[in-house]
């Protein structure tokens, strides 16, 4: 082999290691970065401040098919449509827990809730909730069917329920529940189960 | 001399360099040509089932999916292991063999021995594909069992299951021909002045009499061939010509037809039983007489949208095919007739799926779902409300199936007892899931999950097969009922 060809191989071969360690480099930061930005999706509930008040969970467990009514205690806003908002995000902090009888996705979080008329609420949930919630027929009832109820038991003049995902409609939650129609607590008597 | 070493140098470089644009064509090229075009159905008969399989275009060749083409036919545990592509196999009452294969090599191993294919193995997206070709090879090694393959005609014979017939023509006023099968038939009929075909998809109908001729004045000769994944035969007559079944089904009898005031236009007649479509269902005529019987199977998602994924290689689309394959061959063996919806992996949307359904009037509707949270098997009506609505009312789109909310309650209800009987894990609910409203028939959603704690169960065929013959027996329990329910 000829010097310049030598040299020419060397310089090659340096310039193909050089790139593969940057490129690892790069993939590393990547990860890194995703995982900073998943764990700041992360909902996290405000501190608690003023008195504790009983709010009423309808918990969702995959393993039995159904919903059982817990009780928990929560610093609630004065506001109503805070309040429903505040008890949603408590209610998704629960299933994001490692422990969680229904799991859902970590960057699931409720944006707003508007209060329309005296009867109706439309949840406004993260783009999250939807694109990382499992996929299945009585997984997404489940979710849906908790948050329901949940606003109801809480707040008993809320009887029709919208869920926006990042503020616009989508057909289905992740496939199969419907999330282009409003709900009522009736339309999930059958989901409920005793209360723990 | 030293400006010509690096000129020398500079030219191998351009040469490199040149080498490499062209190895990213070729690789470009590959990739397009690897990608599957529509897919055309192979039809499929065994003793266990008839069944149909989509066809890949692949590297300029038909390729068929390994575990499409086993499944029905046993049991099939596929491991893809990134290039390396392994399937354990067993047929009832057989022993399991082993089929080893390698992305991109035509060598492989089926059954401990080496076997040579026509042209390279394909795994894309964790599914092993084999040319048609070699499918022959394949499968007679891994049955154990005579096949026969008509590449041309898209028709595979497993074992010695094809039905043979004899023609027999009587003369007379008018003159009859008797085609008599040893078992019964379901073929679709279609006339037009001076021919009658009988086009047998299902059936695994083979060549008995290719071709005969008749000197009588009405019928004159009759013509079988294999063509688009079935078996045709064509009578052809003088004048009009009708098809009557006889005989339980194994005798059709083709006669002249009732004299009409006008030549009939050529028109399409449906057959007692549904063929299954390869793809989406296209709106099938009503028949003027009693409607036909039969459940629509709905094997939920398809094409780009996966569902569920069950574990990293198992999408809830491959399961929820395989399962409605299986129901529908449960269904069948019950004496119910059965369509797939969707008969290869073609994404339909929810609106499109509804409207299928709606025009092909299937007794049932049942949709196929599958799931990785959850266990045991989760049945569904629809959360409409339901009381006081006729099947005559006008209905909205979205309060469809709000008229046999009623019926599907009692279909979910059987299927729930047979459930129950055979100790699965099952749950029963109604569920606000598209399309179930806006379906006018009674219509019921079953989502399978694992039976344990391990969510790969949920592909394991005793699983699937006690699954479906519970849900085939809690249809076949409420037949009249769902019968009575149509307008």
């Amino acid at each position: 082999m000829t010097r310049p060809l030598l040299i020419m191989f060397l310089v090659l071969t340096l310039a193909a290691g050089g790139l593969a360690v940057y490129a690892n480099h790069l993939r590393k930061r990547v990860a890194q970065e995703e995982k900073r930005l998943s764990e700041q999706s992360k909902v996290v509930l405000p501190p608690a401040a003023g008195p504790m008040s009983p709010v009423s969970l309808y918990v969702a467990y995959d393993l039995e098919g159904g919903l059982h009514r817990v009780q928990d205690n929560l610093a609630l806003p004065e506001e109503r449509s805070e309040r429903s908002r505040t008890i949603l995000r408590a209610l998704l902090t629960r299933y994001m827990q490692e422990s969680s009888s229904h799991a859902i996705g970590a960057s699931s979080d409720v944006l707003d809730v508007f209060l329309l008329g005296p009867d109706t609420a439309v949840v406004n949930t993260s783009a999250g909730f939807a694109d990382s919630h499992p996929s299945g027929v009585l997984a997404e009832e489940l979710t849906v069917a908790s948050m329901a109820l949940t606003l109801n038991a809480n707040d008993p003049r809320i009887t029709r329920v919208k869920i926006l995902v990042d503020g616009k409609e989508r057909e289905t939650l992740a496939g199969h529940v419907d999330l282009s129609r409003f709900y009522t607590a009736n339309d999930f008597e059958l989901i409920v189960r005793d209360a723990k | 001399m030293f400006r010509a070493r690096w000129r020398r140098a500079g030219l191998a470089l351009v040469f490199v360099l040149a080498f490499g644009a062209g190895m990213v064509r070729w690789l470009r090229h590959s990739v397009v040509l690897a990608q599957p075009s529509e897919p055309l159905p192979l039809s499929v008969y065994s003793r266990s089932a008839s069944y149909s399989v989509p066809l890949i275009a692949m590297n300029g060749q038909p390729y068929v999916g390994l575990v499409d083409l086993l499944e029905p036919l046993g049991s099939v545990e596929a491991r893809p292991d990134g290039k390396k592509f392994k399937l354990r196999f067993s047929a009832p009452g057989s022993r399991e063999v082993e089929l080893q294969f390698h992305d991109g090599k035509d060598k492989g191993k089926v059954g401990g021995e080496s076997i040579k294919l026509a042209a390279s193995f394909v795994v894309q997206d964790g599914r092993g594909y084999v040319p048609l070709s070699s499918v022959s090879e394949v499968l007679s090694r891994a049955l154990q069992a005579p096949i026969r393959l008509n590449p041309s005609a898209r028709r595979l014979f497993v074992g010695d299951v094809g039905k043979r017939y004899s023609l027999d023509l009587r003369s007379g006023t008018p003159s009859k021909l008797f085609i008599s099968f040893d078992a019964p038939v379901n073929p679709t009929i279609a006339t037009e002045p001076g021919h009658i075909r009988l086009t047998f998809r299902r059936d695994p109908v083979v060549p008995s009499v290719e071709q005969i001729t008749y000197s009588d004045p009405l019928i004159s000769g009759a013509r079988f061939s294999e063509h688009d994944g079935a078996g045709e035969l064509d009578i052809t007559g003088t004048s009009a010509l009708m098809a009557n079944f006889a005989d339980g089904g194994k005798t059709i009898v083709i006669t002249a037809a009732p004299s009409a005031p006008a030549p009939p236009p050529p028109q399409q007649v449906p057959a007692p039983v549904a063929v299954a479509p390869a793809v989406p269902a296209e709106p099938q005529p009503k028949p003027a007489g009693p409607p036909r019987f039969f459940v629509l199977i709905d094997p939920a998602h398809g094409g780009t949208d996966i569902g569920a994924a069950i574990t990293k290689d198992l999408p809830e689309k491959d399961v929820v095919l395989a399962l409605a394959r299986r129901l529908q061959h449960e269904l069948e063996s019950r004496g119910i007739a059965a369509t797939l919806l969707r008969n290869s992996d073609t994404a339909i949307s929810l609106d499109q799926r509804a409207v299928t359904a709606n025009a092909a009037h299937p007794a049932l509707y049942v949709a196929l779902h599958a799931a990785n949270t959850g266990n045991g098997v989760h049945i569904f009506t629809s959360s409409v409300e339901g009381s006081g609505v006729s099947t005559r009312d006008f209905l909205p789109w979205e309060r469809a199936q709000s008229a046999y909310v009623e019926v599907s309650t009692s279909v979910a209800d059987s299927v729930m007892a047979e459930l129950v009987s055979r100790k699965l894990p099952n749950t029963l609910l109604t569920a606000p899931l598209r399309p179930m409203n806006n379906i006018a028939a009674p219509a019921i959603a079953v989502e399978i999950a694992s039976p344990d704690t391990d969510v790969a169960d949920i592909a394991n065929p005793a699983y699937q097969l006690q699954v479906t013959q519970a849900i085939a027996e809690g249809i076949a329990a409420t037949r009249n009922k769902t019968r009575e329910s149509r307008p």
